[in-house]
């Protein structure tokens, strides 16, 4: 087995292929996870992700396959999580000091993911100016992009791990672990997965640097209600590392375990309490 | 008093050797080290908030004027050593992480985390759990390593660039 790492997507992203021949495909990979951040970074004001939020309520906006299938997703997700999932909630962690500000906020009456509309498969358009952060998505959507390519170029099993949002696939399944909550070092062996993936969202890291909670709640009714806090873990396992990422905002601002989502997207999930 | 952290946990993903093989394959590289001064210390300083000094020896040159740089960064939490290759005129062509050491259990002063592990190789007899590949919940921030990396555009900037 043979694992490279490097830091894209703000956090450090691990590739492992089972077969040292394949090592090229590692470079493709790692390509991929790049292009994904070129296009969906909020980070980078040039990306793809900062036009839309810059031009989409004012002219229609052509869009790469992949800006267009992730937004396909999280409109999706946030139709069956009754709106518990909106990526419409960048201005909240700007605010926050969490993502650097692009646009003045008090400009604006923000929309969410379902005020966009496609004119055509990769043309969009706005009816309300946008402040999308693709954070709570972009990370599972990388890793599945990556596995494709890693499959493409002839890997039959590996696994990828995009700060611990990670998809295992091929042949050999992989012990996971995850982190306990209460403390982080800590690391609970929940089993093994095969040609599946998991994703965990909790708060260990951002107390730890007494940050504001980067788990938003889009539905907020209150100023205090909008950084969710929790002291548990919620991890998702799901086929596809894109559900998985996603829908660990939707089971740790639900709290529950059986939302009918999960059942919708064929995702488990498992809380860890701290 | 030196604190042994409870629970450590290092990843090894390349070697130096394989660090240049994934940045600049089929070319040979030369040992290139520098002598850094106190006043290029302090600019590297300055740029990147990085406290700990740069070791000059860790950089090798290819024929055509390209640069690979290893490092390390030192958080309160984590150690990263990490590869930079570069260009003759100074883009970065290319960042691999090198080994990943994390650290919880005691509060261990920032100082006395990075004594226990610079300059040490991944066969110090530390003890170090190495066979845990995939963790959950793992959001660690790489705010570190862009600052790593912003001292070694200045190194470039103020020592490789005449060379």
């Amino acid at each position: 087995m043979k694992t490279r790492c490097q830091a894209l997507l703000g956090t450090f992203v691990e590739i492992s292929v089972d077969q040292d021949e394949h090592l090229s495909a590692i470079d493709k990979a790692f390509a991929t996870i790049k292009l994904v951040q070129h296009l969906m970074s909020f980070h980078n004001p040039l990306s793809e992700l900062n036009a839309i939020n810059q031009r989409s309520h004012l002219s229609p906006i052509t869009i790469h396959p992949w800006t267009a299938q992730i937004l396909h997703i999280a409109h999706e997700i946030y139709t069956q999580s009754n709106g518990l999932f909106n990526c419409g909630i960048g201005h909240r962690l700007v605010a926050a000091g969490l993502l650097p500000q692009h646009l003045d906020l008090a400009q604006y009456q923000f929309g969410g993911i379902e005020d966009i509309k496609f004119i055509t498969p990769m043309l969009i358009t706005s009816s309300k100016p946008l402040c999308l952060d693709l954070g709570g998505i972009a990370k599972g959507f990388a890793v599945d992009q990556a596995v494709e390519v890693l499959r493409i170029n002839g890997v039959e099993s590996g696994c990828v791990n995009a700060g611990g949002d990670l998809r295992v696939f091929g042949s050999s399944p992989r012990p996971v672990h995850i982190r306990h909550p209460k403390s982080p070092g800590q690391l609970i062996e929940i089993g093994s997965i095969h040609n599946g993936a998991i994703a965990t969202s909790s708060l260990y890291f951002s107390k730890r640097d007494r940050k504001h909670s980067h788990i938003i709640n889009p539905l907020a009714k209150s100023d205090s209600d909008i950084h969710a806090d929790f002291s548990e873990s919620s991890s998702i396992v799901a086929n596809q590392c894109v559900y998985a990422d996603a829908l660990t905002k939707v089971f740790a601002l639900s709290k529950n375990d059986d939302h009918p989502c999960f059942n919708h997207f064929s995702a488990q999930a498992i809380r860890i309490a701290a | 008093m030196m604190s042994i952290p409870i629970i450590a946990q290092a990843k090894i993903y390349a070697s130096v050797e394989q660090a240049q093989k994934i940045l600049f394959p089929k070319k040979q590289l030369s040992k290139s080290p520098i002598l850094i001064t106190d006043d290029l210390q302090e600019r590297m300083r300055q740029a990147s908030s990085i406290r700990h000094p740069f070791q000059g020896d860790r950089i090798w040159k290819t024929a055509d004027g390209s640069w690979l740089i290893v490092d390390e960064v030192v958080g309160k939490h984590e150690m990263i050593t990490y590869a930079v290759g570069m260009s003759s005129k100074g883009s970065i062509l290319g960042v691999e992480i090198l080994e990943y050491v994390e650290s919880y259990g005691y509060e261990v002063a920032e100082e006395q985390w990075r004594k226990q592990f610079i300059g040490k190789s991944a066969t110090d007899p530390i003890k170090l759990n190495q066979d845990i590949q995939n963790i959950s919940g793992a959001t660690l921030s790489c705010k570190h390593l862009t600052d790593g990396v912003k001292r070694v555009t200045v190194l470039f900037e103020a020592a490789l660039k005449a060379k």
